[in-house]
Formats: C-alpha cells, structure tokens, sequence
C-alpha cells in the first residue's frame, strides 16, 4: 500500500436540512388543519357564527339524519364482513397453496382494485338494473317470470356494489402479510407434530390476523366513506347515506353548518376504530418481517386445486369479468343494455364522446393534469414525512406523522367542504382553479402514501444512511444518493397509488368542480344523472386506458432504473 | 494530530442516563476498545462520538476542535471520520466498487487520484476480483472487508468501529481481528472500537476502557484490565475470576472461611468487608495438605470435568461459598474428595470497588 496525501475534507455545506423540514411541517399544517379548523367552526356554529349546538341537535332528532346514520352503519359492516369473507380465503390460497392461476387471479384483483367505484356502480346498473339490466333480462327470458331477479338500486345492491370494489383492500394486505411471513414459523410448527390444520390454527392464521384486522378497518372506511356508489344506487332508490345526505345539503339552499356537523359522527366513528385497532394489536408487536427466512412451502391442494381456481373466477366474475363485458357491450352498441353483435357494432358512443360532447377534452386534460401532479407532488410530502416520522429527524416528527394520517378520518366529501370553506376567502382564493382539487386530492391520497413509504423507510436499515453520513455526505445527500434509490419500488409503487386515486376520486371533486375544472369523475357522474350509459362507458374505457399507460410508463422511466429490482433483490 | 477527548459526556434518553459521566482521552493512533455487556452505554457513546447523537451534557474534542457539546453538535459529515456498523451497512444499490469510493466522490477528489487510491484499498483488502460484485452477492467476511475498504479509503482521522465482527463465524473473526490491528499500525489513524467480547479486546487494543451501567469502570492496558482488575465487575467480566468476600483483618489480611489469606491491591481497612479477587488457573489444588498452611483452605469437590487440555473443578469451602479452579489433566480428584486449595499471595487481588 504506497502512502498517499490526506483526503481533502468534504467542503462545509449549509445544513439546509431543517428549514426545508420546518418548511414541510409548515405546508402540512396549513393542508390539513386550515380545512379541518373551517370545519368545526362551521360545525360549532351558526349562519352568523355564533357557538351553538343546534347543529347537533337537528342532527340526532331529525329522523331525516337518523336514518342515513344507520344506513351507513349497516353497509359498512357487512362490507367489511363480506371483504374479510371473501379477501381472506383468496389471499392465502393465492400466497400459500399451488393453486394454478395465481399471477391472473392477482393481476384480476389488482384490474378490481384501480376500477373506479362509480364506474363499477354504473355498470352494475347496465347488469342489473329491475328492468333493462342485462341480467334481468337474461333471467327472464331464461325462467319466463315477470319479476326482475336482482335490484341493483336497493340497500343489498348497493352493499354488494361496495364490497367488490373494496375487498382488494383486505387482499392487499392479507396476501402481503402471508407472502412475507416466514416459512420456518410453519415449519416449526410441523416438526412439533403440528397438523396441516393446526398449524393453520395456531400459527399462520394468528400470524395473518393483524393484517385482516387491518385490512376490515379500512374496508369499513372506504364503505363509510364511499360517495359515487350510493350516489348512483341509493338515490335512485330512495334512500341516503352519510356522504349523500352530506353532499345534498349543499344543494341549493346550501346548509353548511349541518353539513359539518354530519361530518362529526364520521369523523370520531373513525378516530375511534383507529385507536381501537392500535389497542387489538399494540401489544403483540410481533412482526413477521425481517430476518433471513427460507420461502414458504407451498401447501398442496391436490384434486381441490382446481375448486379453489373456479372459487376465485367464481368471485372475479362481480367485480372484473361482468362489469367489464357490460361497459365493453356498452360501448359498442347502440344501446347500452342490448347484447351487441357484429351487425350491430357501431362506432358512434366513441365518436360522439370525443367530438361532440364538449366537455371531454377539457375533463381528460384537467384528470392527467392533476393525477400527474398530484401523484408527484403526494409522493415528495409523504417521502418526506415518512422519513421524518422513521428516523425521528425533528423533535415533532409524531406531530408530523399525525397530521399526515388525520385525512384518514375525514370522508372526500366532507374534506371537499372544508377546503370549499378555506378557498373561498382570502388570503387563499383558490376555488374555480385546480389548485383546489390538487389541494384536495393531495390531502385524501397523502395517509395511504404516507403508511406505504413509511413500511418501505422501515425496510431499510438506518445504518445504511448513518454510513454515508460518516463518510462526509450531508443529510440531503445521503437520502438522495443512498435512501431514495433503494426506495424506488416503494416510490413508483406510491406514485401509482397515487395517480390511481385521483383517477376514482369523486367525492371532493363533486363539491368543488367548476366548469373550467371538470375532471373525469364528475363528467361520468353528470353523464349518469342525464342517463347516457354508453358515453360513461366510453369513457370509463378510456380512463382505464390512460391508467395503465401511464402506470406502464412510470415503470419505464430510466430513472427509476428498470434493471434496480433485480439489483435489490441480490441483497 | 487527532486525538479523542471526552469529557464528562452524558447522555440521557429521557430520566435513564445511558451514558454517565465518561470521561476518555485518546491519544492520537491509540486504539481504544469499548468494552462492556449489551445495555452498558458503549455503542451509544460511539454514536455521539460519530455525531449521530447529541450529548445531554459534556463535551467531546477532537484534536483542537469542540466537536459537540450541549449548545452545538458537528454533523457526523464534518468530523471527518469513518465508521464500520455491526450491519456492515453496505448499499445494496451500489457495486463494492461504488460502494468504497462513495466517500472519495464526495470530497470531488479527480478521477486518476480516485483510481489510484481504489487500487491500493482493494489490493490491501484483497478484494480486486470482487470489485464489480453487488453486496449481495458477497458472504460475510468479504462484506466485512468491503466495510473495512470503504471506512479506511477516506483516510480519516478517526476510525469507529461497531462490534465489527459479530457477524462473522469463529476462524473469520479471529482472523478479522489481526487484519484490523495490521491495519490501525498501517495507517495509524485514532481508533475507537467497541465489543462486547474480551478477547477480541485484548487481542486489538492499545487500552482497553471497561464500561458498565453508561460508566467507565476501569481504563488500562489489556494486561492492567486483565491482571489488576480494580472492581468485582471487571474481574467478573474479563475472564474467569473467582470473587471471594471476606473480612479484612489488616491492609493486606483477609479473613475467608477461616482461613486467613494475604492478598495484593488495593489497602483494606481492618474490621470491614473486602472483596478478592483470583483466576480459576491460578488456584492450586492438591489433596495434600501444603507444606506452609499460608493462603491455604480445605474444601470438598462438587463437580469435575473433563476439558481435554485441562480439568475445570467446582469446589466448595467451609462458609458454602463455591469457587472455580482450573487445573492440569493429571490432577484427577473425584467428585466428594476433600481437597486443599492454595491460593497464591501475589495472585489474589483485593478490589477497591
């Protein structure tokens, strides 16, 4: 080893590293709390703003409120019963059996899972409407009754219509939670003397429970929550949820007050479902990542192999395969709800969706405009907050943490309210462009970006930046040459996530829409008031085309290296 | 020149100081071992040093320079040190090339004087066939020496290193551990080192500070730390020692399950308790009675095994206390035999703590 002259010691950087922190801290604060202030002071208030409690009152006497409460009651239990029923089984035959099939029947769940709601809901109106739906039709020219089989526009369509757009959800995570679980924990088992189904019992199932338990959670959210299904299914029929009482109290005279003080029960309903799950399953703290495990053995069905395969396209048949053939049948006839044929083929949905009908152009450029941003800027903020939180960076990274979740609590709708509140007024006059709908989009899609980077920085051994730290690289620098390229799947995945909820989102929009600001969502949901089911499902086509496009090309982008995942997966 | 000085540096998570009160200086060159159990405060006092933490009190210098104190802590990139973590921490996005002139490309240094540099690390690492692999593709010892190449290319002042080897399997550590010393001689950089294991201690450090409960309890060459253990915790903790608790009778008597023994070490005070104590090997056993009763004590055997290069007795003397002894195979007393032990003068070592 020849001697060679001292190392030049690393230039002195300004350390920029906590004003732009503070600078984050600063713009969340004003994206969450500023709306959700507006909202209790109107909630608190009344049109003159004076405190009062008659907001409440009204609310919890007035069976026009009460009913609706219930409403969303019920439907978001037997939602997540129904996810938790449906997700569970396929998530482990598809992560732990040799089920044939298993990349389609994740490719299926995951084609359910960015198909927007209300697309699906209309859909199901194509499916299942009393009279013209195609099934019922079928039905009756099968059986000769006169009676429809299925109403989609009743309290079980509209539950059924919700749980099959919500159960990928529970898929998600139970699936994700068996894929990582280590074998040796099963295998430990066995070589006790532990049964197939014991250790079933006693080990996989106690193991996968926190994530099924989450994943029940979130469906119950999403099916609290939820504003285009029982928009499209529940109005015509005659009755309201939480989020459609919510959005028809906007409707002219608009009663703001009670409006956000509807929001409340929401809104503690959620804060409290969040702690009791913390409580469930605070104490066990048992992760099942981590560690150098052996891959789990695949557990062999033998004859019920195939079973299990038809199970699956059983279920995939409600919410990919019908839903899809009706809206393509839609698109191509020329009327929605009659079975097309080559004679029949016609062209003219797609050309009067995108000549005639003036408003697509705008809506198509406006929903690329804002999933691209939103996308882009949400996976910077929750990057930014997930390392916060992870590394403990400042002394208020669990203020920081807080606030990047609390959106959680608040429906779209009832967040589109409050930033409808804060916008309208100085110093931020926001509303009729689409800084408001970034702002709201951005807020909704932020706590699942937030929770996805977070577990990804987890994954990741500080070590790994302590490393280059020593070695004289500033804090930026270090996450920008060693956290962010191996956060890249965790990146584009969130990026994704993203663009993706954009896309579906419906329930903020609709509140802050203006015609210079139409985006996809709402154009499909006025479509649907004035009838027109073959242009929704042009469009709705299109959406979908554009999604995948773009989530293709993100995987693409040279920057993000396509060759990194193989790279990683050495390690 | 780089020396390290810690002075009176604490740091408290909350109401629990990890680290009390230490004070160290490191000459420049010196390398110092941390040794300690796992909870003792002595990865947490490498962590300040590097700058990853901020000291709830005291301060540490480097050379001529305030490093950190309770006002202000140097960000770890401005001490121009290196460090090599317990995880090895290489980047798993990085080949080992990339990975070890990551530090070099910070400090913009030109591309031959890169080049040039890399070339000796790897020939002294003996990794130059390795230099296009991924981390992942590597086993431990040559991940172990990427860390190695990676800390020691930058030249610092100052070496950290964090249980470096608890991770490699018995013949690679010991090896390991040669090649850290060659290394530190190499280059003579300060160096500070912490382990939990002591013969690693021994075998590498210029000095040896052992820590307990977030303080220092002694600081010595390994032969002071080994032979002339001031306190009942590192007699305990560095190598096989029986602790003996008696009664002093004057500075250097001890009264022990009557017999009276003359010890070395620390002055006793007559009348109060004292502790000794003395290494299994150096206990003699016979079942004679000696010659001279000086230092002698009768006791029975409770247990005796076989360890091939030697026999590991369990004795048991009068007040019930049971103390180890270490003894050549052909001394082969049985299980219940009376036995006489010899505890030599200048080996029993009365701890002032």
């Amino acid at each position: 080893m020849t001697t060679v002259t001292t190392a030049d010691t690393p230039k002195r950087r300004l350390d920029l590293t906590r004003p732009v922190l503070w600078l984050f801290a600063a713009f969340m604060i004003v994206l969450i709390v500023l709306p959700l202030s507006w909202l209790v002071v109107f909630a608190f208030t009344d049109k003159a703003r004076r405190p009062t409690l008659q907001n409440f009152v009204t609310l919890f006497t007035d069976p026009a409120f009460l009913d609706p409460l219930m409403t969303t009651a019920i439907i978001a239990t037997t939602s997540a019963t129904i996810c938790c029923l449906v997700a569970a089984p396929i998530g482990w035959l598809v992560s732990r059996t040799d089920m044939p099939g298993r990349q389609i029947i994740r490719a299926l769940v995951t084609a359910s899972f960015v198909t927007p709601p209300f697309l699906g809901a209309v859909a199901w109106e194509l499916l299942a409407a009393p009279n013209s739906g195609m099934l019922n039709q079928l039905y009756r020219y099968l059986t000769g009754a006169e009676d429809p089989l299925f109403d989609i526009y009743s309290l079980t369509g509209l539950i059924f219509v919700i749980s099959c757009y919500t159960f990928p959800f529970v898929f998600v995570l139970v699936a994700n939670a068996l894929d990582n679980m280590p074998g040796e924990l099963e295998d430990a088992s066995a070589i006790l003397g532990g049964k197939a189904w014991t250790t079933a019992r006693r080990v996989t199932i106690p193991l996968a429970l926190p994530a099924l338990v989450a994943g029940a959670l979130i469906a119950f959210l999403q099916a609290m929550t939820l504003f285009g299904s029982p928009a499209i299914l529940a109005l015509p029929a005659g009755f309201h949820t939480m989020t459609t009482k919510i959005w028809s109290l906007f409707q002219y005279p608009p009663k703001l007050e009670l409006a956000a003080a509807a929001a409340v029960p929401l809104l503690l309903l959620t804060i409290l479902l969040l702690q009791g799950q913390k409580f469930l399953l605070g104490r066990r703290g048992f992760s099942v990542v981590g560690g150098k495990y052996g891959a789990p053995r695949p557990i062999e069905m033998g004859g019920w192999r195939w079973a299990a395969l038809a199970f699956c396209l059983l279920v995939l048949l409600n919410p990919v395969f019908l839903p899809y053939f009706a809206l393509l049948n839609a698109a191509f006839s020329p009327n929605a709800t009659t079975l097309v044929t080559p004679s029949t083929a016609t062209l003219h949905n797609v050309v009067f969706v995108f000549t005639e009908l003036s408003s697509t152009q705008l809506a198509l450029k406006n929903t690329v405009i804002l999933g691209a941003s939103t996308a882009t800027v949400g996976t910077i903020l929750a990057l930014v907050v997930a390392y916060v939180t992870t590394r403990r960076v400042i002394a208020s990274h669990r203020l920081l943490g807080f606030l990047a979740t609390a959106p959680v609590a608040v429906p779209g709708i009832v967040l589109g309210v409050g930033l409808f509140l804060s916008y309208t007024r100085p110093p931020f006059v926001l509303y009729g462009t689409l800084w408001i709908l970034l702002l709201a989009f951005l807020t909704i899609n932020l706590p699942s970006a937030y929770q996805q980077l977070q577990a990804a920085f987890a994954t990741i051994h500080p070590e790994l930046e302590d490393a280059s730290r020593i070695l004289g690289a500033t804090r930026l620098q270090a996450l920008r040459q060693i956290t962010a390229p191996l956060l890249r799947t965790g990146v584009i995945a969130t990026w994704c996530f993203i663009f993706i909820g954009v896309m579906r989102e419906l329930s903020a929009a609709i509140v802050l829409f203006t015609s210079q600001t139409k985006v996809l969502s709402v154009l499909i949901y006025d479509l649907n008031e004035s009838g027109d089911l073959a242009a929704i499902a042009v469009l709705g086509i299109a959406m979908l085309v554009i999604t995948f496009t773009v989530v293709l090309a993100v995987n693409r982008i040279p920057m993000f290296g396509g060759g990194a995942g193989a790279r990683l997966r050495n390690s | 020149m780089a020396s390290v000085d810690l002075r009176g540096l604490t740091k408290r998570f909350g109401s629990l100081a990890v680290v009390d009160n230490v004070s160290l200086k490191i000459d420049h060159g010196q390398l110092v071992c941390l040794l300690g159990p796992s909870g003792c405060g002595k990865t947490t006092t490498l962590r300040l040093i590097a700058g990853f933490l901020e000291p709830s009190d005291g301060e540490i210098h480097v050379g001529e320079r305030l490093v950190s104190s309770r006002a202000r802590t140097l960000p770890p990139e401005q001490r121009n040190m290196s460090m090599i973590f317990q995880s090895y921490a290489l980047w798993p996005h990085m080949t080992v090339t990339e990975n070890i002139v990551y530090g070099l490309r910070l400090r913009k240094l030109d591309r031959d004087t890169i080049a040039k540099k890399l070339a000796a690390i790897l020939a002294t690492t003996k990794l130059e066939v390795l230099a296009q692999r991924y981390p992942g593709e590597l086993s431990g010892g040559q991940q172990q020496r990427v860390a190695l190449a990676r800390a020691l290319i930058v030249e610092p002042e100052t070496l950290l290193l964090d249980e470096p080897l608890s991770n490699l399997d018995a013949n690679l550590r010991e090896e390991m551990r040669f090649e850290i010393r060659r290394l530190h001689d190499e280059y003579r950089y300060t160096t500070v080192y912490v382990t939990h294991d002591q013969s690693e201690a021994m075998t590498t450090a210029d000095l040896i500070a052992v820590m307990n409960g977030g303080r220092v309890d002694q600081i010595g060459t390994p032969e002071d730390i080994y032979a002339r253990p001031e306190s009942e915790f590192v007699a305990r903790f560095i190598g096989a020692s029986n602790v003996i608790k008696g009664t002093a009778r004057d500075a250097n008597h001890v009264t022990f399950a009557g017999a009276t023994l003359k010890v070395v070490g620390a002055p006793l005070t007559p009348g109060q308790g004292a502790v000794v104590a003395i290494r299994q090997h150096d206990i003699g056993l016979s079942t004679q009675a000696p010659a001279s009763t000086e230092n002698a004590i009768k006791a029975v055997v409770t247990r005796q095994v076989y360890l091939g290069a030697a026999r590991d007795y369990m004795v048991e003397v009068a007040d019930g206390t049971s103390l180890r002894a270490t003894t050549p195979t052909e001394t082969n007393v049985p299980r219940g035999s009376e036995v006489w032990l010899t505890l030599p003068p200048e080996r029993c070592r009365a701890l002032s703590r």
